[in-house]
């Protein structure tokens, strides 16, 4: 286990120095969200029920579910293509550990860039984003980031089974927005597709995001969207793991550790 | 113990062609292949490209599963313990691929220890040990994109050591060195069998591999067709000698001819530039000039030398081509 905890620690210590270095990614991770900021509170600041804290969390909300699904996807594959999945499947540390950290490495930087963007934007148009409920609130934001990322290193061996398989996951970018209720509530949809949401990680990380910051979500109701982000996250966490066994049998018995 | 077995390895790929109706086809990697190492041998694979070098080699680093046939290292079984393999080994794949380019050698390195748990405190301490020992030092805190194919070797190499394993896999270290490098890195390689390793280096290299090994393995489409010291390996052709012949457009109905040759051994083609080099192994030396030269009838003949078979020339005789 202390073996893992070093490889998840020192892989989310790597990709951090990684993005940090890159001037692109890092126009990206700034600029994207401080335009998506900038782009929502002129839209929306003429209308009179307007909250900026909620618009902020519901972007927000957006750019990380993108970083995690992208990441996710493209985990395993990219250090295949840079040569280095041979080298991490050779070392002792389990591949499972070392994706996690890449993945938690990449939620970090665009947590930390999205905060700054949004705290940029407010500031220009003379907003104060206010948290009703700060304790919940940070308690929620913890809980709503393992969940997603739990989502995502579930998602980086299913993104590698087939490629029809990272197709269907990439589709799933834009729906997750609206079925996850990041922008607007989910009341406002069909109610057949309300299930749908109700088995979504991401839907109960906006519930409990959006819920704190207004202050309208609190005791036991609160307690239940905690208790169901981190029972979502276990599960993700487990399911992960013979996913993770079974590619990288696959990916030995077929040769596809490398390109050639 | 033997620090490897290999036991009727077979491996096969399965690779798929044709883009609207998908062909499937079974590449044979590895026919048939057994054999041992010994603790603390330096022992060289050679082979022709494709012979099935780098497949041997990953098989016995966990990272492919053979087809049929058992593989252990250090008494592991690759399949079932390669929790107990990956730790104890070390491997490079020669090549520049397979390192984090945006960071610096030494957070390469730095990252590597952590994945090899290396004791925390000691980390720093064998970075530097090892930058030290292939040269780095001084450019380890610059980015890799911009080190040169044989500074990336090198950290490769570095890599390979970080956890001090006892069993090393080097898949051509020097491909692509230039002649210093390629020596510097020959030089490390016997430190490192002096003090103790076992090493299995594959290389297209002959003088390489007579210079280093203590036993050569030659593979030849997946199989084993030659095992020995080098000086048994030289043996195979110790009363033969060698006629080099430049000849210009030389065809298969010539090679033919030659072959059919009573007094020839082999014949390898060599292309260059605008003219063939005609390797002839035979035990008549100069005396087989004449008939060569007759048989070759109109070609157009420019140079001719003799010489004594070298173990580049068994090699030759026995994967029946050049490289
Ligand atoms: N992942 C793979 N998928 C399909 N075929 C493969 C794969 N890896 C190797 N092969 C095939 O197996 C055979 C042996 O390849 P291998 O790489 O072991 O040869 P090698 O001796 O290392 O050659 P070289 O000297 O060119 O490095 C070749 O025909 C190669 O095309
Ligand atoms: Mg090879």
């Amino acid at each position: 286990m202390r073996r893992e905890l070093r490889a998840f620690s020192a892989s989310t210590r790597l990709w951090l120095r990684y993005m940090a270095v890159d001037r692109f990614m890092l126009f990206c991770a700034f600029v994207q969200p401080f335009f998506i900021a900038v782009t929502v509170m002129y839209m929306l600041h003429h209308q009179p029920q307007f909250d900026p804290v909620y618009v902020v969390v519901g972007s927000a909300l957006t750019g990380i579910w993108s970083v995690v699904l992208f990441d996710g996807s493209w985990a395993i594959n990219s250090e295949r293509f840079q040569g280095t999945l041979e080298l991490l499947v050779g070392a002792p540390s389990s591949l499972y550990a070392v994706i996690a950290g890449k993945l938690a490495g990449g939620m970090a930087f665009s947590v930390t860039s999205m905060a700054l963007s949004y705290a940029v934007g407010a500031w220009l148009f003379g907003y104060s984003i206010v948290v009703r409920d700060v304790p919940a609130f940070a308690v929620a934001f913890v809980l709503a980031l393992i969940a997603i990322g739990a989502l995502g290193v579930l998602i980086a061996p299913l993104g590698i089974l087939a490629r029809s398989v990272r197709q269907f996951l990439t589709v799933l970018e834009h729906p997750i927005y609206i079925l996850g209720g990041f922008l607007f509530p989910v009341l406002l949809l069909p109610g057949w597709l309300l299930p749908i949401s109700y088995a979504l990680p991401p839907y109960w990380a906006a519930v409990a995001l959006h819920g704190t910051s207004s202050g309208e979500l609190s005791g036991v109701a609160f307690a239940e969207v905690c208790a169901v982000l981190l029972l979502s996250s276990l599960a993700c966490f487990v399911l992960a793991a013979p996913l993770f066994r079974l590619v990288l049998r696959r990916a030995r018995v077929e040769g596809t550790l490398s390109l050639t | 113990m033997p620090a490897i077995t290999l036991d009727h390895v077979r491996r096969v790929f399965r690779t798929s062609t044709g883009v609207i109706r998908r062909k499937r086809k079974d590449v044979v990697a590895l026919e048939d292949l057994s054999l041992e190492v010994g603790e603390g041998e330096l022992f060289g694979l050679l082979g022709p490209n494709g012979a099935g070098k780098t497949t041997t080699v990953k098989i016995l680093t966990t990272l492919l599963i053979p087809t049929a046939g058992r593989a252990s290292v250090l008494g592991y079984d690759v399949v079932r313990d390669a929790r107990q393999i990956r730790p104890r080994v070390g491997f490079v794949f020669g090549g520049e691929r397979g390192l984090y380019y945006r960071v610096s050698g030494r957070d390469n390195l730095e990252y590597f220890a952590e994945l090899y748990a290396v004791e925390p405190r000691r980390i720093r301490v064998r970075v530097d040990e090892l930058l030290d020992l292939v040269g780095l030092r001084d450019r380890a805190n610059e980015r890799v994109e911009g080190y040169s194919r044989g500074m990336k070797q090198r950290l490769h190499l570095a890599r390979m050591l970080l956890h001090d394993p006892a069993v090393l896999f080097l898949d051509e270290p020097t491909i692509g060195l230039d002649p210093i490098g390629a020596r510097e890195l020959r030089e490390a390689v016997e430190r490192l069998h002096a003090a103790g390793k076992t090493i299995v280096l594959t290389t297209h290299y002959m003088f390489e591999a007579d210079a280093l090994c203590d036993r050569i393995g030659v593979i030849n489409e997946g199989k084993l067709v030659a095992l020995g010291t080098p000086e048994e390996l030289k043996r195979l052709v110790s009363d033969k000698s060698v006629v080099e012949l430049e000849v210009y457009g030389v065809g298969e109905e010539h090679l033919a001819r030659l072959r059919a040759l009573d007094f020839v051994d082999s014949v390898a083609v060599e292309r260059r530039e605008l003219r063939e080099l005609l390797r002839v192994q035979t035990a008549l030396g100069e005396r087989a000039v004449p008939r060569l030269m007759a048989s070759l009838e109109r070609l157009e003949v420019g140079r001719v030398s003799v010489r004594e078979a070298t173990l580049e020339d068994a090699y030759v005789r026995l994967v029946g081509k050049l490289e």
